[in-house]
């Protein structure tokens, strides 16, 4: 891959990235709570793609928390690591529905385009 | 000046990262340390060492970056860089405090302001605040060249700016329950003790006519030490905080006027106490200097500056909660910072059952957060 296609598809990916992440954290999460490593960890073993890291992921759960997407509990039933859990809301829920069937048309329709290339 | 202890380590680097942190953000703090302790757990394959927790801290890197990426929507102010806005406006808000505190103080026992624009300014409370501000000026200067020093440091060593915008971090620092219940215990025993008719009948006349309101305002004090001792930093306490201190400034006004409150001491004569004329003793001993009214102005000038420093503490912070959407009401914090690592006595006497197996940390963790 020359260095123009590589840096065309770095700036791809970090577009494509960008929408995904915050589906990518209502999908996980509507699954199962998580606090925030445990979500740092599932997203990276799950969506190697969007290679989060931690200093994209916890911004992006507070961000999600402020726009009541998401709430949250802490727990200190072991005193040495207080964990703040994530939830998905009921405006949460809704979102990722809204959001699953745009991806999913999007999806569908992208599918068809590059398969008309190929 | 690196420790070897794991959780030192991480309480070094999450010193720094607060500094560059908004007020209030302790939850950001503990989220973060208990990711770093489970990273280097990971990394050290169940078990944290030295090694495993620089790794962890290392992966989460400089600690102001990490902090704006929290912070999220700070903005550049001026040619100041977005993640030096908090430390920097906090830093001068406390200098700015300190002065304002200090003035005020300086009024209430009648400075004058003359000497202040003619630039002879010998009244030395004002001089303080002006002594202030032109150290601070070198120390910025001087802080531009050692802070290229800085650059080889560790990530858990606080740079020289680093601990210079500490001083933000500590005026703003709720109340610890020991400073609470401090307030409390005083302020009954003072209390009590200015209201013992062996103590009241060596007060002066003038004062005698004021002191149950310093009583009073003493009991009030220590009703506000329970309520932070009990309930922590929330809205409420704050207001009552800001509220009394604003009393006190009005209650100074009249006792600066009273002057030094006490006229006689007690005396032993033969076996027998009785009471002894201090200010007869100075003047009929003709000795020209009386110190005592100048002893009061100086305790009047400490207090108000104090009382000063609290409504401009306690009205920030009041602000803040309120557009943080915490209403009027809550179990607050306290001051006391968690500390990861174990405290200097359990080290000396031995700890061994905060010892988990498999782990070898210790954390002098209360359970002091916030519940809201």
């Amino acid at each position: 891959m020359s260095k123009k296609t590589q840096e065309e598809l770095d700036r791809w990916s970090k577009e494509v990235k960008r929408g995904a992440v915050t589906l990518a954290i209502l999908a996980l999460l509507s699954k199962k709570r998580a606090y925030g490593y445990e979500a740092v960890k599932l997203l990276d073993e799950t969506m190697s793609f969007l290679a989060l890291e931690q200093g994209t992921v916890y911004p992006l759960l507070r961000r999600l928390e402020k726009r009541e997407l998401l709430k949250s509990e802490w727990d200190y039933a072991d005193p040495t690591k207080p964990k703040k859990y994530y939830a998905v809301t009921e405006e949460g829920l809704k979102a990722l529905g809204a959001m699953t069937q745009t991806w999913s048309v999007l999806s569908r329709e992208m599918r068809d385009v590059i398969m008309e290339v190929e | 000046m690196s420790s070897s202890d794991p959780l030192e380590l991480i309480d070094q680097y999450l010193d720094r990262v607060r500094i560059y942190l908004p007020l209030d953000s302790e939850d950001v703090i503990v989220e973060l340390q208990t990711h770093l302790i489970e990273e280097a757990e990971r990394i050290g394959g169940g078990t944290m060492t030295a090694g495993s927790a620089m790794m962890a801290i290392e992966r989460m890197g400089d600690p102001k970056n990490v902090a704006h990426e929290y912070a999220g929507s700070g903005k550049k102010v001026g040619p100041v860089p977005a993640e030096y806005v908090a430390p920097l406006s906090r830093m001068l808000i406390v200098l700015a405090g300190v002065a304002l505190a200090l003035i005020v103080g300086a009024m209430m026992i009648g400075a004058t302001f003359s000497d202040l624009f003619g630039f002879g300014i010998e009244n030395w409370p004002f001089s303080i605040p002006i002594m202030l501000f032109i150290n601070i000026t070198i120390i910025l200067v001087i802080i531009g060249g050692i802070s290229l020093l800085d650059r080889s440091k560790p990530l858990t060593d606080k740079t020289t700016l680093e601990s210079l915008f500490g001083i933000g971090v500590e005026g703003f620092k709720p109340k610890t329950r020991w400073e609470a219940a401090g307030d409390l215990v005083m302020g009954i025993i003072w209390g009590v003790i200015l209201l013992l008719p062996p103590v009241v009948a060596l007060y002066t006349d003038a004062f005698r006519v004021f002191y149950i309101y310093v009583v009073v305002f003493l009991l009030l004090g220590a009703a506000r030490g329970a309520l932070f001792y009990l309930f922590g930093e929330n809205n409420f306490n704050l207001s009552v905080e800001a509220i009394l201190s604003v009393v006190w400034i009005g209650l100074a006004l009249i006792l600066v006027n009273v002057g030094f409150p006490v006229q006689y001491v007690y005396v032993n004569q033969g076996g027998t106490w009785v009471t002894f004329d201090m200010l007869e003793f100075f003047q009929t001993n003709e000795i020209p200097f009386v110190p005592f009214d100048l002893i009061w102005a100086f305790v009047m000038f400490i207090t108000v500056a104090i009382a000063v420093w609290r409504i401009i503490v306690s009205s920030m912070k009041i602000t803040m909660h309120l557009r943080a959407g915490k209403g009027i009401w809550w179990q607050g914090n306290w001051g006391e910072r968690r500390r990861l690592r174990k405290p200097f006595w359990k080290r000396v006497l031995g700890d061994q059952d905060s010892i988990q197996e498999g782990t070898v940390y210790h954390d002098g963790y209360m359970d002091s957060e916030e519940s809201q």
